[in-house]
C-alpha cells in the first residue's frame, strides 16, 4: 500500500501541476526533496543497431535504431527485453527526468525468451534508485500497471489494464520459441518493449509484444520466465531453453490405445517422433508412451497439473537447465519403465530461429554466393525450391543435421559473362561438389578453392536436373572482375 | 428430295460445298469431380464453341469442348435444330475430339461435310470462320506468321500449330472455331490474344493424323520418347560434356522407365544430337523444310507412327552414338498429369480418406498451388524418381473425417501411405485388398511417411463407421479400378 501510495504522489507531481503548486504552497510534503521511487528505477533505452543484411552478406548491414524501456533490478543489473539491444552498435540509457545519456552495454541475452541484462559503464549516477523486486504470477483479473517510455511522448508512462489471460504462447522475437505468456488489456506500444509490469510494487511481467489483430492487448513476459532467465545466467553464461527433442502425439483414439496396450484411461501421451541425437535419442523410441515426467502424471493430450495448474508437460522442461535431469515413466511394448534423461543444448534446433549477433556467413566463388541455410536467410530470400523447402522442414525431425551441417545454398548469381547461363540454379540447396558430398560451407569452400583444381567444378544440387559446370581456368580472372563489380572486398565469411 | 438435291449439288460442283455449311454449334455440359470431397461432383459449368461436320457424320472439335463432359448438344447454326452427340475418339494432349450424334443425325443430314486440306505453310492465308447469333457466317481472314509447337489444352505438352495474326470480332465465350483455307479445313483455333491479335491455332497436320489413327475406331494416341531434357546453352555445361561447338544438343535430365526411351537404352546424361537426320540444336529446335524452326517433340509426334522406329543420334560420355527407340505411348506416370473423364479413384475406411496422388488434386489448392499444397506431396511431383519405387501410384492419406473410428487424429491429413499391417501398397486397390483383411488384433495398422508415421484402425469399429457415413449421405465409400 505504501509503494502505491508513493506511485500517486510522483504522478501528481510531474503532471498535473504548477497551478495545484501554488494553490497549495504550505503543502510539506511538495516541498521536501522526493525520495526516488520505482519510476526512477524504469529507465530509456536509446538503441543504435546495425543490422546484417542476408543479401549482400558482405555488406555493413542497414543502420537504424529505436528506444525501449528498461528496469533496474541490482547493482548494475537492468533489465530489459532481447529485442531491445538486438543487433546493437551503441546502448544509453537516460534516467526519467535527466537528459544525460549514459553508455551501456548488454551482459546477457536471451533471444529465446526475449530478455536481456545490461549493465552501464559507469553506474555511479544510479546509486540509490530502488531495485525492482521480481514478484510471482498475477491472478486472472488482477490489474497491474505497464510502465515505460512507449510512443506518444517524452516522458515516462503508465497505464493500467487486467491480467486477461495467462497462456503458453509464441515469443516473436525469435519466431521459434513458446514460452508462458500473460496477456493484458491495457496497450503495449512500441517503445514499452522491456518495462516493468508491476502489482503490489512489484513486477509480474516485462512488456514484450503487442498483436496486430487485436486492440488493447498486450502481452508480458511473465516472472517464472524471468526468473528461469536469472538463474540461467548467474554461472556467467547463458546456456538457453532446453527440449526434449520429441514430438508429442495426442493418445485420445481407442484403437491407437488398443495397440499400444493401454487401458482407457485418458493417460499418457505417443511419442511420435524422437529428434535424432537429440536429448532423447537413445532414451525414447518412437512409439514410446510417455506416463509421467517427474512424477507429474501425463494426461492423453500431453498435458500435466503442476500447483493445480494445468499445463503442458513442457514446462517441467522449461524451467530446468542444461544437464539437469528428468524422470519419466515410459511404456514400451506395454512394459513400464522409468528412466533418467539429461538435458542438453540442441544446438540444430536454432536453424528454425532468427539469429541476431551473427555475421553472416558465405563464400563467393567466381560470381556465385553460397549461404548456410538459416531462418534469417530464409526470411531474407522467401526460397520456392520444393526441395530446398523440403530440406529445411525435415533438418532436424528427420535428422538431416547428421549429413548436413550446414544446408548450403546457392543464393545469388552475380550477372557476369562468365555466370551468363547459371542463374537457374538460384535458390538450390549444393549436394555435392567434385564429387564430394557437401557437410558445410567451409568444405564447400575448401573444394572449391583447393590447389589443383579438376579441368572443371561441378556442382550439384538437391532436385536439379543437370550439374553447374566452373571452368576452373576462369575462375582466377573471373573472381577478381566480379568481386570488383560487385564491390565485394573479402570472397568469404567462413565463422 | 432433299438428299437428292444434295447430290446434285455434288455432281455439279464437287469442290464448292462452302465451308460454313459445315458448322455446327456444340454446347457442352462440363462437371468434374471435387478433389478434397471425391465422392461427389462439383457444380457444372458450360462450355460453348463450334464444330466441323467431316464425311461420315463425324463432328471435329477441341478436346477443351468434350473433356470431363456429362452432356454434349449439337446445335444448327441458326439455333433452331438440336441433335445429342457423344464422344467417339479424345486426345487431350493434342486438344481434339471427334464427336458423333447419339441418336439419329437429324439436322446433320442437310449439312455439308468438308474435305480435309494439305498442309499450310507460314505466309499462307487462311480463313477464321465464327457464326453470328442469327445464323450467319463470319469469316476473318489471317496470315499465318509462323509455326511453332504449341500447348494449347493439356499442359506441357507440345503439338504443331500456327500462330496467325487476324483482327477478329471477339463473340462468344469459346474459342473452338475452325479455320479453311481454299475452303478445306486447315486447322482449329483454339485461343485469341486481342491485344496482339494474335491466335493459337492446331494444325492440319496433327489433326489429320488424330482422323487417321481413329479411323478404324480405336484410338490410339501420340507416340512419346518419354524422356525430360534440359538446352546446353550453357558454354561451360558444354564443355564439360565434350559437346563441340558446331553441334547443338538437348541434355537428357529423365529417362521413364519402360517408355520408348527407356527400352532403347536411353541414359540420364545423354546428349540428343539430331533425331531422324534432323539436327537439334542447343535449345531443342530443329530446321523443317517447310515449317521453319520447330522445337524438337514434332520429330516425335508430328511425323511416324506408333510402333515406327526413330533414329536418335546421341553423345554419351563424349562418344557419339546411334539409338533407334519404337515409338509408343509414354508410360503410365507416377503421378498422372491430368484425369479428364475420369471419376478419381478414392476409398473411406472409417473416415480416413485415401487418394491416388495426381496433378489435378494438387492443382485443386488453388491458384498458388505450386506453394501452397503440401510440401510433402509437392516433393512427389518435382521428383518422382524417389518415390517410384514398389509403387505404381502415390496414396495419400488426404484427409480425416471426423468419425468415432478417427477420434484424436484430427490434425493428421496430406501423409503419403507406405504400408498396411506390413504390406507396401502399390496403389488404391491394393490399399482396398490390404484393408479387407482383418489382422489377428482387429486392428489396422497404418504407416505413412509423417508423424505419427503410424495411425489405427479398429476394424470392427470402422466398419460400422463405414455403415454409418453412408446413411449419413456419402453415395459411396470407395471408387477403384482394377488393375490388369
Amino acid at each position: 500500500m505504501r509503494i502505491i501510495t508513493q506511485i500517486i504522489i510522483p504522478l501528481a507531481f510531474c503532471g498535473i501541476l504548477p497551478a495545484q503548486l501554488k494553490e497549495l504552497p504550505a503543502t510539506p510534503q511538495i516541498s521536501a526533496i522526493p525520495q526516488p521511487t520505482l519510476y526512477d528505477s524504469v529507465v530509456k533505452i536509446e538503441v543504435a543497431t546495425q543490422v546484417p543484411d542476408y543479401r549482400t552478406p558482405w555488406n555493413s548491414g542497414r543502420f537504424s535504431g529505436g528506444t525501449g524501456t528498461g528496469f533496474i533490478i541490482g547493482p548494475n543489473q537492468i533489465l530489459t527485453n532481447a529485442h531491445v539491444v538486438s543487433d546493437n552498435r551503441r546502448l544509453l540509457v537516460t534516467r526519467r527526468g535527466s537528459s544525460q545519456k549514459h553508455v551501456a552495454r548488454v551482459k546477457h541475452v536471451a533471444h529465446d525468451c526475449d530478455l536481456a541484462l545490461i549493465e552501464l559503464q559507469d553506474f555511479a549516477p544510479f546509486e540509490g534508485l530502488p531495485y525492482l523486486k521480481i514478484g510471482g504470477m498475477p491472478r486472472l483479473e488482477s490489474r497491474v500497471s505497464a510502465i515505460g517510455y512507449p510512443v506518444g511522448g517524452e516522458r515516462l508512462s503508465v497505464t493500467q489494464g487486467v491480467v486477461s489471460r495467462i497462456d503458453f504462447s509464441s515469443y516473436s522475437h525469435s519466431r521459434a520459441d513458446s514460452h508462458l505468456v500473460i496477456q493484458i488489456d491495457a496497450a503495449i506500444n512500441p517503445g514499452n518493449s522491456g518495462g516493468p509490469v508491476v502489482q503490489d510494487g512489484k513486477v509480474v511481467g516485462v512488456a514484450f509484444q503487442g498483436n496486430t489483430q487485436a486492440d488493447n492487448v498486450g502481452y508480458i513476459i511473465p516472472t517464472p520466465v524471468v526468473k528461469r532467465f536469472l538463474k540461467d545466467i548467474s554461472d556467467g553464461n547463458y546456456d538457453h531453453y532446453m527440449d526434449l527433442g520429441i514430438s508429442p502425439f495426442p493418445l485420445f483414439n481407442p484403437a491407437m490405445r488398443t495397440a499400444y496396450q493401454l487401458p482407457a484411461d485418458g493417460k499418457g501421451v505417443l511419442v511420435a517422433n524422437v529428434v535424432p541425437a537429440g536429448p532423447a535419442d537413445g532414451v525414447l523410441e518412437r512409439g514410446d508412451v510417455l506416463l509421467s515426467i517427474d512424477g507429474n502424471a501425463i494426461d492423453s493430450a500431453g498435458n500435466i497439473r503442476i500447483a493445480g495448474e494445468f499445463v503442458d508437460m513442457n514446462e517441467i522442461v522449461e524451467r530446468k537447465f542444461a544437464g539437469d535431469k528428468v524422470s519419466l515413466s515410459v511404456l514400451r511394448d506395454g512394459k513400464k519403465f522409468e528412466k533418467d534423461l539429461t538435458l542438453k543444448e540442441f544446438p540444430h534446433s536454432r536453424i528454425y530461429a532468427i539469429q541476431y549477433e551473427q555475421i553472416p556467413r558465405y563464400s563467393f566463388f567466381a560470381g556465385l554466393v553460397f549461404q548456410p541455410l538459416d531462418l534469417n536467410l530464409f526470411a531474407s530470400f522467401k526460397f520456392d525450391d520444393r526441395r530446398l523447402r523440403q530440406i529445411f522442414a525435415d533438418y532436424v525431425s528427420k535428422g538431416l543435421f547428421r549429413e548436413m551441417e550446414d544446408v548450403v545454398v546457392l543464393t545469388r548469381v552475380e550477372n557476369d559473362r562468365l555466370t551468363t547461363r547459371m542463374g537457374g540454379f538460384a535458390g538450390m540447396a549444393v549436394s555435392d561438389v567434385n564429387g564430394t558430398k557437401i557437410k558445410n560451407l567451409r568444405q564447400l569452400h575448401e573444394i572449391l578453392n583447393a590447389p589443383n583444381p579438376p579441368e572443371f567444378h561441378v556442382i550439384e544440387f538437391n532436385g536439379a536436373n543437370r550439374p553447374l559446370v566452373v571452368p576452373s581456368a576462369e575462375v582466377a580472372a573471373a573472381q577478381k572482375r566480379i568481386m570488383a563489380q560487385v564491390g565485394i572486398t573479402k570472397a568469404a565469411q567462413l565463422d | 428430295m432433299k438428299k437428292l438435291l444434295i447430290l446434285t449439288l455434288l455432281l455439279i460442283k464437287p469442290l464448292a460445298a462452302a465451308p460454313e455449311d459445315s458448322l455446327v454449334r456444340i454446347n457442352s455440359t462440363i462437371q468434374t469431380y471435387s478433389a478434397s470431397q471425391p465422392w461427389e461432383k462439383n457444380p457444372p459449368r458450360s462450355r460453348r464453341g463450334l464444330g466441323i461436320l467431316l464425311p461420315g457424320h463425324r463432328i471435329l472439335t477441341t478436346a477443351a469442348m468434350a473433356a470431363d463432359s456429362i452432356y454434349i448438344e449439337l446445335q444448327s447454326a441458326d439455333s433452331t435444330k438440336t441433335v445429342p452427340a457423344k464422344v467417339s475418339a479424345i486426345d487431350y494432349e493434342a486438344n481434339l475430339a471427334l464427336l458423333v450424334p447419339d441418336a439419329d443425325h437429324g439436322f446433320l443430314v442437310d449439312l455439308q461435310p468438308t474435305s480435309i486440306g494439305d498442309p499450310s505453310k507460314p505466309g499462307e492465308e487462311i480463313e477464321l470462320l465464327q457464326l453470328e447469333t442469327n445464323g450467319e457466317p463470319l469469316s476473318t481472314t489471317g496470315t499465318i506468321r509462323s509455326m511453332e509447337l504449341l500447348s494449347t489444352f493439356v499442359t506441357g505438352r507440345f503439338f504443331l500449330g500456327y500462330i496467325v495474326k487476324a483482327s477478329m470480332q471477339t463473340s462468344g465465350n469459346s474459342f473452338t472455331l475452325p479455320a479453311f483455307r481454299k475452303d478445306k479445313l486447315t486447322g482449329i483455333l483454339t485461343s485469341y490474344n486481342s491485344k496482339d491479335q494474335v491466335s493459337d491455332v492446331i494444325s492440319i497436320d496433327i489433326i489429320s493424323a488424330f482422323l487417321k489413327d481413329s479411323a478404324d475406331g480405336k484410338y490410339e494416341g501420340f507416340p512419346s520418347l518419354g524422356i525430360s531434357t534440359t538446352t546446353t546453352e550453357d558454354p561451360h555445361f558444354r564443355g564439360w560434356l565434350k559437346l563441340p561447338e558446331d553441334k547443338g544438343g538437348l541434355y537428357v535430365t529423365r529417362v521413364l522407365p519402360k517408355g520408348s526411351a527407356d527400352l532403347a537404352g536411353m541414359k540420364k546424361g545423354d546428349v540428343i544430337l539430331g533425331i531422324s537426320g534432323f539436327a537439334i540444336d542447343r535449345r531443342g529446335y530443329f530446321k523443317h523444310p517447310g515449317y521453319g524452326t520447330l522445337f524438337w517433340p514434332h520429330l516425335v509426334r508430328g511425323g511416324p507412327a506408333m510402333g515406327e522406329k526413330v533414329a536418335i543420334e546421341i553423345l554419351r560420355d563424349g562418344t557419339p552414338m546411334t539409338l533407334e527407340p519404337t515409338l509408343k505411348k509414354a508410360p503410365l506416370p507416377l503421378i498422372p498429369n491430368s484425369l479428364y473423364d475420369e471419376a478419381p479413384p478414392f476409398l473411406i475406411k472409417g473416415g480416413l480418406v485415401f487418394q491416388e496422388l495426381s496433378k489435378p488434386y494438387l492443382e485443386a489448392f488453388g491458384k498458388d498451388w505450386a506453394t501452397r499444397a503440401p510440401l510433402n506431396l509437392l516433393d512427389v511431383l518435382s521428383n518422382p524418381e524417389d518415390y517410384e519405387e514398389g509403387r505404381r501410384r502415390v496414396v495419400v492419406l488426404t484427409r480425416v473425417v471426423a468419425t468415432e473410428a478417427t477420434i484424436g487424429y484430427d490434425r493428421i491429413a496430406s501423409q503419403i501411405v507406405k504400408s498396411v499391417d506390413g504390406q507396401a501398397i502399390a496403389g488404391l486397390p491394393e490399399l482396398a485388398a490390404a484393408l479387407e483383411k482383418s489382422p489377428e488384433n482387429g486392428i489396422h495398422t497404418i504407416e505413412t511417411d509423417e508423424e505419427p508415421y503410424q495411425i489405427f484402425l479398429d476394424v470392427a469399429l470402422s466398419d460400422q463407421v463405414d455403415r454409418d457415413l453412408l446413411k449419413r449421405g456419402l453415395p459411396i465409400l470407395k471408387r477403384l479400378y482394377t488393375l490388369e
